[in-house]
């Protein structure tokens, strides 16, 4: 069992409580008092299995400025050549299917790095991230891929593309 | 200025539910479970994203209302972040409990993996 540090509750609290107060959207005090008791209790029990590594590594306005790039401008334009190819597929009637599940290697080192980008994988149609493993220091991510032409590293490119390039950058180094 | 407003609203709703469609028709028509759900994930992703932003720049800009707005987006938010963490693991017990599509896979690197 990992231990509880105040870094890590901080964090979760904050994170809770801001999510509350956007949520009711009013700042009478008995709300804000309650949302207080219950994000703290929150974070109190869940932040141990939340925040493992350093908390406070947003706090840096260039990783921020890549994290925001990487969401707004290079994952959505993914996203939406997924989002076509699968449409094209779908109407085309299913035919146009080669299902299976390939390894692919991943050159990312922190877990939070490895959680977004098998995230950023499942998110966009056509791929899911079913099992990871470790081989000494290499990680390897199971992908299930509607399109498995090719196996290894060649389909490691494929599927990751430019993702696996900018994760690296937000949260590593 | 409104009235062009309006056409992006009424476009950007038009984009979620087309590709909602899609994700449906992908849903019914597809081979085996693990093909469903990557048509299904077209349902969560560009068809909330398209939704999400129209409600939200009808909300902004039309009604003017920011407790709705910002509920909007956080209903956005909260069902990108949560979607994949289903997708991983109903994929994987879906593969676990011994569902294998009626066509063998191209490749079953995690079937050969765990012999």
């Amino acid at each position: 069992m990992r231990k509880t540090t105040f870094p890590a509750v901080l964090s979760t609290f904050l994170v809770c409580y801001a999510f509350w107060l956007l949520l009711t959207w009013s700042v009478a005090a008995q709300e804000l008092i309650a949302g207080a008791v219950v994000s703290l209790l929150a974070a109190l029990f869940a932040s141990r299995f939340f925040i493992h590594e350093k908390a406070g590594w947003l706090f840096n306005p260039a990783k921020f400025f890549v994290g925001l790039f990487y969401w707004v401008c290079v994952f959505p334009v993914e996203l939406i050549k997924a989002n076509c190819d699968m449409a094209g597929r779908v109407l085309g009637g299913c035919k146009n299917v080669k299902p299976g599940i390939v390894k692919i290697p991943v050159d990312l080192k922190s877990d939070y790095g490895r959680a977004a980008l098998a995230n950023s994988i499942t998110l966009t149609p056509g791929t899911i991230t079913m099992e990871i493993t470790e081989e000494g220091e290499q990680a390897y991510y199971y992908v299930h891929w509607i399109d498995a032409q090719s196996d290894g590293a060649e389909a490691g490119e494929a599927i990751k593309g430019r993702m696996e390039k900018w994760i690296r950058r937000f949260w590593e180094k | 200025m409104l009235a062009w407003l309006r056409i992006v609203i009424d476009v950007l709703i038009a984009c979620g539910a087309f590709f909602a469609l899609v994700g449906v028709l992908g849903i019914l028509r597809m081979p085996d479970t693990f093909c469903r759900m990557q048509a299904s994930t077209c349902v969560n992703t560009l068809g909330v994203i398209g939704l999400c932003l129209g409600a939200l720049l009808y909300a902004i800009v039309l009604k003017q209302d920011a407790g709705s707005a910002v509920k909007i987006a956080l209903i956005g938010l909260l069902i990108l972040v949560t979607n994949p963490i289903g997708a991983h693991s109903i994929a994987k017990g879906a593969y676990k409990a011994g569902i294998r599509p009626e066509k063998p896979m191209e490749t079953d690197d995690l079937g050969r993996d765990s012999e």
